[in-house]
Protein backbone atom coordinates (compact mmCIF):
# COMPACT_ATOMS: atom_id res chain seq x y z
CA UNK A 1 0.00 0.00 0.00
CA UNK A 2 1.83 3.12 -1.25
CA UNK A 3 1.00 6.76 -0.67
CA UNK A 4 2.65 9.88 -2.08
CA UNK A 5 2.35 13.45 -0.80
CA UNK A 6 3.96 16.73 -1.80
CA UNK A 7 5.78 18.93 0.68
CA UNK A 8 8.44 21.65 0.72
CA UNK A 9 11.99 21.53 1.97
CA UNK A 10 13.51 24.04 4.38
CA UNK A 11 14.82 26.09 1.45
CA UNK A 12 11.49 26.03 -0.43
CA UNK A 13 12.11 23.42 -3.15
CA UNK A 14 9.25 20.94 -3.66
CA UNK A 15 9.88 17.41 -2.37
CA UNK A 16 7.65 14.32 -2.25
CA UNK A 17 7.22 11.85 0.59
CA UNK A 18 6.36 8.28 -0.40
CA UNK A 19 5.05 5.96 2.30
CA UNK A 20 4.79 2.22 1.85
CA UNK A 21 3.55 -0.23 4.43
CA UNK A 22 5.01 -3.65 3.76
CA UNK A 23 3.46 -5.29 6.81
CA UNK A 24 2.20 -4.45 10.29
CA UNK A 25 5.72 -3.93 11.61
CA UNK A 26 7.57 -2.80 8.48
CA UNK A 27 7.36 0.62 6.87
CA UNK A 28 9.35 2.40 4.19
CA UNK A 29 9.42 6.20 3.94
CA UNK A 30 11.22 7.85 1.02
CA UNK A 31 11.82 11.56 0.51
CA UNK A 32 12.58 12.46 -3.09
CA UNK A 33 14.10 15.80 -4.07
CA UNK A 34 13.88 17.57 -7.45
CA UNK A 35 15.93 16.20 -10.38
CA UNK A 36 18.85 18.16 -11.80
CA UNK A 37 17.25 20.92 -13.88
CA UNK A 38 18.36 21.44 -17.48
CA UNK A 39 18.27 25.22 -17.11
CA UNK A 40 20.63 25.30 -14.10
CA UNK A 41 22.98 22.86 -15.82
CA UNK A 42 23.10 24.93 -19.03
CA UNK A 43 23.46 28.15 -17.03
CA UNK A 44 26.47 26.81 -15.13
CA UNK A 45 28.07 25.37 -18.29
CA UNK A 46 27.60 28.58 -20.29
CA UNK A 47 28.99 30.68 -17.44
CA UNK A 48 32.15 28.55 -17.21
CA UNK A 49 32.62 28.49 -20.99
CA UNK A 50 32.06 32.25 -21.39
CA UNK A 51 34.62 32.92 -18.65
CA UNK A 52 37.07 30.56 -20.36
CA UNK A 53 36.47 32.28 -23.71
CA UNK A 54 37.10 35.65 -22.07
CA UNK A 55 40.38 34.36 -20.64
CA UNK A 56 41.30 32.96 -24.06
CA UNK A 57 40.59 36.35 -25.68
CA UNK A 58 42.90 38.00 -23.13
CA UNK A 59 45.72 35.47 -23.09
CA UNK A 60 45.61 33.90 -26.63
CA UNK A 61 46.32 30.52 -25.05
CA UNK A 62 44.11 27.77 -26.47
CA UNK A 63 44.78 25.44 -23.54
CA UNK A 64 42.27 27.54 -21.55
CA UNK A 65 39.40 26.34 -23.74
CA UNK A 66 40.26 22.64 -23.51
CA UNK A 67 40.83 23.03 -19.77
CA UNK A 68 37.37 24.57 -19.43
CA UNK A 69 35.73 21.67 -21.27
CA UNK A 70 37.63 19.18 -19.10
CA UNK A 71 36.71 20.99 -15.89
CA UNK A 72 33.02 21.12 -16.85
CA UNK A 73 32.87 17.40 -17.60
CA UNK A 74 34.80 16.29 -14.51
CA UNK A 75 32.86 18.73 -12.34
CA UNK A 76 29.52 17.40 -13.58
CA UNK A 77 30.54 13.80 -12.94
CA UNK A 78 31.79 14.59 -9.43
CA UNK A 79 28.63 16.55 -8.65
CA UNK A 80 26.30 13.78 -9.80
CA UNK A 81 28.24 11.05 -8.03
CA UNK A 82 29.15 12.67 -4.71
CA UNK A 83 26.91 15.68 -4.11
CA UNK A 84 23.45 15.46 -5.69
CA UNK A 85 21.23 13.21 -3.60
CA UNK A 86 17.99 12.27 -5.37
CA UNK A 87 16.22 10.19 -2.75
CA UNK A 88 16.67 9.47 0.92
CA UNK A 89 14.70 6.59 2.35
CA UNK A 90 14.05 5.13 5.76
CA UNK A 91 13.10 1.47 6.19
CA UNK A 92 11.84 0.63 9.67
CA UNK A 93 11.48 -3.07 10.47
CA UNK A 94 9.96 -3.50 13.91
CA UNK A 95 11.97 -6.38 15.30
CA UNK A 96 15.12 -5.97 13.24
CA UNK A 97 16.28 -2.37 12.89
CA UNK A 98 16.30 0.79 10.82
CA UNK A 99 17.99 1.19 7.45
CA UNK A 100 18.81 4.62 6.01
CA UNK A 101 19.58 4.80 2.27
CA UNK A 102 20.79 7.76 0.21
CA UNK A 103 20.59 7.44 -3.58
CA UNK A 104 22.78 9.77 -5.61
CA UNK A 105 21.94 11.09 -9.08
CA UNK A 106 24.59 8.86 -10.71
CA UNK A 107 22.88 5.76 -9.28
CA UNK A 108 25.20 5.24 -6.33
CA UNK A 109 23.48 4.20 -3.10
CA UNK A 110 24.94 4.39 0.36
CA UNK A 111 23.16 2.66 3.25
CA UNK A 112 23.46 2.59 7.01
CA UNK A 113 21.79 -0.09 9.13
CA UNK A 114 21.11 0.37 12.84
CA UNK A 115 19.81 -2.65 14.74
CA UNK A 116 16.77 -2.19 16.97
CA UNK A 117 18.66 -2.94 20.19
CA UNK A 118 20.72 0.21 19.71
CA UNK A 119 17.80 2.49 18.83
CA UNK A 120 16.51 4.47 21.79
CA UNK A 121 14.02 6.65 19.93
CA UNK A 122 13.32 8.57 16.74
CA UNK A 123 12.65 12.24 17.54
CA UNK A 124 12.25 15.61 15.84
CA UNK A 125 14.99 17.87 17.17
CA UNK A 126 15.55 21.56 16.48
CA UNK A 127 19.05 22.97 16.16
CA UNK A 128 20.91 25.92 14.76
CA UNK A 129 22.25 25.23 11.26
CA UNK A 130 24.25 28.05 9.58
CA UNK A 131 22.11 31.09 10.30
CA UNK A 132 18.74 29.33 10.69
CA UNK A 133 17.01 27.13 13.24
CA UNK A 134 15.75 23.99 11.52
CA UNK A 135 13.71 20.97 12.55
CA UNK A 136 15.29 17.66 11.63
CA UNK A 137 14.50 14.04 12.33
CA UNK A 138 17.14 12.04 14.15
CA UNK A 139 17.66 8.57 15.60
CA UNK A 140 18.87 8.52 19.21
CA UNK A 141 21.19 5.62 19.92
CA UNK A 142 21.24 3.95 23.30
CA UNK A 143 24.20 4.16 25.66
CA UNK A 144 25.07 0.60 26.69
CA UNK A 145 26.10 1.63 30.24
CA UNK A 146 23.35 4.14 30.98
CA UNK A 147 19.83 3.12 29.91
CA UNK A 148 18.56 6.71 30.19
CA UNK A 149 21.43 8.28 28.29
CA UNK A 150 21.94 8.98 24.60
CA UNK A 151 25.27 7.92 23.18
CA UNK A 152 24.91 9.19 19.63
CA UNK A 153 22.58 11.21 17.43
CA UNK A 154 22.11 10.18 13.77
CA UNK A 155 20.46 12.97 11.77
CA UNK A 156 18.22 11.84 8.88
CA UNK A 157 17.19 13.48 5.59
CA UNK A 158 20.19 15.80 5.69
CA UNK A 159 20.20 16.85 2.06
CA UNK A 160 16.48 17.20 1.41
CA UNK A 161 15.75 18.87 4.80
CA UNK A 162 11.96 18.54 4.87
CA UNK A 163 9.84 21.00 6.81
CA UNK A 164 7.96 20.26 10.01
CA UNK A 165 4.74 19.01 8.36
CA UNK A 166 6.59 16.30 6.45
CA UNK A 167 8.67 15.44 9.51
CA UNK A 168 5.57 14.99 11.66
CA UNK A 169 4.21 12.45 9.15
CA UNK A 170 7.45 10.49 9.20
CA UNK A 171 7.63 10.76 13.01
CA UNK A 172 4.12 9.38 13.48
CA UNK A 173 4.82 6.45 11.14
CA UNK A 174 8.05 5.60 12.96
CA UNK A 175 6.47 5.90 16.41
CA UNK A 176 3.68 3.48 15.47
CA UNK A 177 6.30 0.83 14.85
CA UNK A 178 8.57 1.74 17.76
CA UNK A 179 5.66 1.58 20.20
CA UNK A 180 5.22 -2.09 19.33
CA UNK A 181 8.61 -2.71 20.91
CA UNK A 182 7.28 -1.97 24.37
CA UNK A 183 4.18 -4.15 24.11
CA UNK A 184 6.04 -7.09 22.55
CA UNK A 185 8.96 -7.92 24.85
CA UNK A 186 12.24 -8.32 23.03
CA UNK A 187 14.12 -11.59 23.37
CA UNK A 188 17.71 -10.29 23.78
CA UNK B 1 26.17 47.72 43.13
CA UNK B 2 23.62 50.37 42.16
CA UNK B 3 24.29 52.67 39.20
CA UNK B 4 23.58 55.79 41.31
CA UNK B 5 25.99 58.72 41.10
CA UNK B 6 28.61 58.70 43.88
CA UNK B 7 31.37 61.22 44.70
CA UNK B 8 34.09 58.66 43.86
CA UNK B 9 32.52 57.99 40.50
CA UNK B 10 32.39 61.73 39.75
CA UNK B 11 36.11 62.06 40.54
CA UNK B 12 37.02 59.02 38.38
CA UNK B 13 34.94 60.40 35.55
CA UNK B 14 36.56 63.83 35.68
CA UNK B 15 40.08 62.35 35.89
CA UNK B 16 39.31 60.18 32.84
CA UNK B 17 37.92 63.22 31.00
CA UNK B 18 41.04 65.31 31.66
CA UNK B 19 43.32 62.38 30.84
CA UNK B 20 41.66 61.68 27.50
CA UNK B 21 41.77 65.38 26.52
CA UNK B 22 45.46 65.50 27.47
CA UNK B 23 46.17 62.36 25.44
CA UNK B 24 44.35 63.78 22.43
CA UNK B 25 46.21 67.14 22.52
CA UNK B 26 49.50 65.24 22.90
CA UNK B 27 48.67 63.09 19.87
CA UNK B 28 47.84 66.21 17.80
CA UNK B 29 51.09 67.92 18.83
CA UNK B 30 53.11 64.82 17.94
CA UNK B 31 51.38 64.35 14.57
CA UNK B 32 51.30 67.92 13.30
CA UNK B 33 54.25 69.91 14.74
CA UNK B 34 57.34 69.52 12.48
CA UNK B 35 60.24 67.52 13.92
CA UNK B 36 62.68 70.46 13.79
CA UNK B 37 60.50 72.55 16.12
CA UNK B 38 60.27 69.65 18.60
CA UNK B 39 64.05 69.15 18.45
CA UNK B 40 64.62 72.83 19.13
CA UNK B 41 62.52 72.51 22.27
CA UNK B 42 64.75 69.61 23.40
CA UNK B 43 62.15 66.84 22.90
CA UNK B 44 64.10 64.41 20.70
CA UNK B 45 63.01 60.92 21.79
CA UNK B 46 59.60 60.58 20.08
CA UNK B 47 58.38 57.66 17.93
CA UNK B 48 58.43 58.07 14.15
CA UNK B 49 55.59 60.14 12.75
CA UNK B 50 54.75 57.20 10.49
CA UNK B 51 52.94 55.68 13.45
CA UNK B 52 50.64 58.70 13.82
CA UNK B 53 48.90 57.48 10.66
CA UNK B 54 49.61 53.76 10.92
CA UNK B 55 48.10 53.14 14.36
CA UNK B 56 44.61 54.50 13.58
CA UNK B 57 44.57 52.50 10.35
CA UNK B 58 45.60 49.33 12.20
CA UNK B 59 42.84 49.95 14.74
CA UNK B 60 40.09 50.42 12.16
CA UNK B 61 41.14 47.37 10.14
CA UNK B 62 41.21 45.33 13.37
CA UNK B 63 37.65 46.46 14.19
CA UNK B 64 36.49 45.49 10.69
CA UNK B 65 38.14 42.06 10.89
CA UNK B 66 36.73 41.65 14.39
CA UNK B 67 33.18 41.68 13.04
CA UNK B 68 33.95 38.85 10.63
CA UNK B 69 36.04 36.99 13.21
CA UNK B 70 33.27 37.10 15.81
CA UNK B 71 30.75 35.77 13.28
CA UNK B 72 33.14 32.96 12.40
CA UNK B 73 33.83 32.04 16.04
CA UNK B 74 30.09 31.90 16.67
CA UNK B 75 29.56 29.56 13.75
CA UNK B 76 32.44 27.33 14.84
CA UNK B 77 31.18 26.94 18.39
CA UNK B 78 27.63 26.01 17.33
CA UNK B 79 27.12 22.32 18.01
CA UNK B 80 26.87 20.25 14.77
CA UNK B 81 23.58 18.51 14.03
CA UNK B 82 24.92 15.09 15.03
CA UNK B 83 26.23 15.99 18.50
CA UNK B 84 24.50 15.05 21.73
CA UNK B 85 24.87 18.65 22.94
CA UNK B 86 21.69 19.48 20.99
CA UNK B 87 19.75 17.01 23.16
CA UNK B 88 21.20 17.24 26.64
CA UNK B 89 24.16 18.46 28.68
CA UNK B 90 26.04 17.64 31.89
CA UNK B 91 23.61 19.41 34.18
CA UNK B 92 20.61 17.59 32.74
CA UNK B 93 22.32 14.20 32.97
CA UNK B 94 23.10 14.65 36.67
CA UNK B 95 19.79 16.17 37.73
CA UNK B 96 18.01 14.62 40.70
CA UNK B 97 14.37 13.64 40.61
CA UNK B 98 12.43 15.19 43.48
CA UNK B 99 9.52 13.18 44.87
CA UNK B 100 6.09 14.28 43.69
CA UNK B 101 4.17 16.08 46.49
CA UNK B 102 0.44 16.71 46.45
CA UNK B 103 -0.72 20.36 46.32
CA UNK B 104 2.85 21.57 45.62
CA UNK B 105 4.28 23.09 42.46
CA UNK B 106 6.36 20.37 40.74
CA UNK B 107 10.11 20.92 40.86
CA UNK B 108 11.76 22.39 37.77
CA UNK B 109 13.55 19.79 35.68
CA UNK B 110 14.80 19.10 32.18
CA UNK B 111 12.20 17.01 30.33
CA UNK B 112 13.67 14.34 28.01
CA UNK B 113 13.24 15.03 24.32
CA UNK B 114 11.21 11.84 23.68
CA UNK B 115 8.53 13.02 26.12
CA UNK B 116 8.46 16.50 24.61
CA UNK B 117 8.07 15.05 21.11
CA UNK B 118 5.24 12.78 22.17
CA UNK B 119 3.40 15.69 23.74
CA UNK B 120 3.81 17.95 20.73
CA UNK B 121 3.43 15.67 17.76
CA UNK B 122 1.35 12.67 18.77
CA UNK B 123 -2.28 13.72 19.25
CA UNK B 124 -3.81 12.68 22.57
CA UNK B 125 -6.77 10.38 22.06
Amino acid sequence: MAEERRFRSASGVPITLRRRQHSASCRELAVRGPRLQLRSLSAATSAVWLAAYGLFALSENSMVLSAAIFITLIGLIIYLHFVKIDQESLLVIGSLGIQVTSSYASGKESTIFIEMGQVKDVVINEAIHMQKVIYYLCILLQDPEDPQGVSEVVPLFQSSKPRLDCLIEVYKSCQEILEQRKTVPQSN
Amino acid sequence: NSPAPLPERAIYGFALFLGSWFGFILYLIWAYIPETWLFSLGLTYWPQKYWAVALPVYLLVAVGIGYILLFGINMMSTAPLDSTHTITDNFAKKQQQKKFQEEAIPALRDIPISEVNRMFFLPEK
